[in-house]
């Protein structure tokens, strides 16, 4: 089992170098969910660091988008990074097309929930799966033993869960010609306060809560993620984690039926 | 220039046909595995029942599996999929593609693939055909460029979102359900969180309009568009709403059965009808806009005016039977002697006034006051079963 994050900064990077075996890096344009990206000169500068790293390609990419997405892939194909973990699946068939060798993740976020379609991308030389934060880990668990795919597990960190092309914060401070000098937004509903993101490629709701399953054996797992997005002390987190337990949906299965269809 | 299907929702047996009658040249619906487990889904053999009277009409259904499988859900898959086979489809709406593996190797089910996998590229769409789907329901975040591209570049089968409420969120991205009230939303339990009303704070103050913050955005219309969109070359129109009343379905799917006949009778001479936007706005009581069809998707496709989508009251009745000049109606919605409305059935439209109106002895009566009530009503026009009695629109 390995450790990875999903970073914030060079800086950061640099400071957890000897904590962790990978790092996941949010890419310019091309990432949606995290406030900092990184160019490829600087996933260049996070590769000298020693440690693995996959980029995270997690936006859903409008066919306006293709050709640009074309050069990114030739062009991380050629600096030797270990992965790129992606959502759409133009990237299946551009790797295929392109005979590009940068193996892939599977990540399509709240759709990455069972054995059978990670086997299924498997066949189609998908190495790697990001599993789905609102599953099981009994639900998780099965899975384990039913792929060879190498799996990923976010174990740390606020949890997307909401993400949309639309500017949705700025959307309302124009339409009601609020102040737009605004910092980090937050909304507040019964007493929880969710993180909400509006960045160029559109806007993003986190969790209320800092998912910590850290206490979970997860070490039939390939690789574990901390997510450090809006976490300030992620070195100390890494060091001797304080941060209280959070399960989230490990012992919740979620119902989707509450009128039964007789 | 290819005569584009229009396809229509359909939440039970009663609507699937009433969307039939009224123009719809498919229907889609929802049995197990689908995204709206909490309507009225179809059982087995409701599907079989709804397939043969589509077929007998020459028309079409297809059955959505589309929530994202979760391990458990594979063991009854296979035995769903055979008997969806079996009662002969017309295709499975599909968007976990462990689904559309398990299909092609068991079965001689057609395959869409569902808009819950958000393709708005020709190369996601090029994967797709290449596994052997036959139409796409594109994300309804494509631009109208999106879809001519995707068009010209991929020979495969387009399905196109034309009408009715859109997710805030890219479809298949919002979990926000799951979270706040542990309900799936990609499995069918979506609780609709994106309609409610949240603080939003920035930093620790309060950012507060005229309104509370909400990600709820406006419905989609591209009755304006439907030319364009024949003339991409899109093979389905689809209008959304498996929720929605079978007066709905039936307003909504007569009006755009309207235009794109009228359109394809005739394009070089079209002109578009702006009653016909009238007559939708109305019956959905929310605003409408193209959404990202045009490419803008600012300020203007938020709805921050609040839940007011009241109860619509425009429908009054559906008839059972017309004989010796009487209209027998069952009630929906009050109406009362001297009301002018309208009787409408697939083709045609009656205004009349109430003049005469009876109850079920055939005693006159003044109103109309009960849900289900039947009554009958005095009218020259000969009207059908199914047909439709709603208030006639103010010309604003």
């Amino acid at each position: 089992m390995k450790k990875s994050v999903i970073i914030s900064s060079l800086l950061q990077a640099k400071e957890l170098k000897d904590l962790i075996d990978a790092y996941i890096v949010p890419i310019d344009d091309f990432s949606i969910n995290y406030d900092k990206t990184f160019s490829i000169e600087e996933v260049k500068k996070i590769l000298e660091l020693g440690n693995e790293v996959f980029v995270l390609v997690n936006k859903n990419i409008h066919n306006n988008e293709i050709d640009e997405l074309k050069k990114f892939l030739l062009e991380i194909e050629s600096i030797f990074v270990n992965g790129i973990i992606f959502y759409d699946i133009a990237i299946v068939n551009m790797k295929n097309k392109y005979k590009l060798k940068t193996p892939l993740v599977w990540a399509q976020e709240h759709l990455t929930t069972n054995h059978r379609t990670i086997n299924y991308w498997q066949a189609k030389g998908v190495e790697y799966a990001f599993l789905s934060s609102e599953i099981t880990k009994k639900e998780i668990d099965e899975i384990r033993k039913n792929t060879k795919a190498k799996l990923f597990v976010l174990v740390f960190g606020h949890i997307p869960m909401f993400t949309s092309r639309r500017h949705l914060v700025n959307n309302y401070i124009k339409y009601f010609s609020l102040n737009d000098e605004f910092g980090g937004n937050k909304i507040y509903k019964e007493g929880k306060k969710y993180p909400i993101l509006d960045r160029k490629n559109g806007t993003t709701v986190y969790s209320d809560y800092i998912l910590n399953v850290t206490d979970y054996d997860f070490s039939l797992f390939d690789y574990v993620v901390y997510n450090s997005y809006l976490i300030d002390d992620m070195k100390d987190v890494l060091i001797d984690n304080k941060y209280p337990l959070e399960h989230g949906f490990m012992d919740k299965e979620t119902i989707y039926r509450v009128k039964k269809n007789d | 220039m290819i005569k584009p299907e229009l396809l229509a929702p359909a939440g039970d047996l009663e609507r699937l046909k009433l969307a039939l009658l009224y123009g719809a040249d498919a229907v889609y619906i929802g049995g197990s595995f689908n995204l709206r487990a909490n309507a009225d889904n179809f059982s087995l053999p409701e599907i079989e029942e709804g397939v043969n009277y589509a077929h007998k009409l020459g028309k079409k259904v297809y059955v959505t599996v589309n929530i994202a499988m979760h391990n458990k859900e594979f063991k009854t898959l296979l035995d769903y999929l055979k008997e969806l086979d079996r009662i002969n489809v017309d295709a499975i709406i599909v968007s976990d593609p462990a689904v559309i593996q398990i299909a092609k190797e068991n079965t001689n089910l057609e395959i869409h693939l569902s808009t819950q996998n958000s393709t708005l590229n020709k190369e996601a769409a090029m994967f797709w055909k290449g596994e052997g789907v036959s139409r796409i329901v594109l994300a309804r975040e494509c631009a109208k460029e999106d879809i001519d591209d995707i068009k010209k570049n991929v020979d495969v089968e387009l399905e196109v979102f034309v009408h009715g409420a859109m997710c805030a969120s890219y479809s298949g991205r919002c979990v926000l359900s799951n979270f706040l009230t542990n309900r799936d939303s990609n499995r069918g339990g979506c609780s609709q969180i994106c309609r409610w009303d949240f603080d939003l704070y920035s930093d620790e103050k309060m950012v507060e309009g005229d309104r509370p913050f909400t990600f709820c955005t406006k419905d989609l219309s591209l009755i304006k568009y439907i030319p364009e969109l024949i003339k991409m070359g899109v093979n389905s129109l689809k209008i959304e709403g498996r929720m929605r009343s079978g007066y709905y379905i039936a307003t909504v799917v007569k009006v755009y059965r309207k235009v794109i006949d009228e359109y394809m009778n005739n394009p070089d001479g079209y002109a578009y009808n702006l009653e016909y936007e009238r007559v939708l706005r109305r019956c959905a009581n929310r605003d409408s806009i193209c959404q990202f069809f045009d490419g803008t998707f600012d300020e203007s496709v938020q709805y921050y005016n609040g839940r007011t989508e009241v109860t619509n009251q425009d429908f009054l009745g559906i008839v059972l039977d017309y004989k010796d000049g009487f209209v027998k109606l069952e009630q929906r919605n009050y109406f009362k002697k001297g009301d002018r409305v309208a009787l409408f059935g697939p083709l045609d439209e009656f205004e009349i006034t109430i003049d005469k109106m009876y109850d079920e002895d055939m005693k006159p009566i003044e109103v109309a006051p009960h849900p289900k009530q039947i009554v009958y009503i005095e009218t020259k026009f000969k009207v059908k079963r199914d047909y439709m009695m709603k208030k006639t629109l103010d010309k604003d």
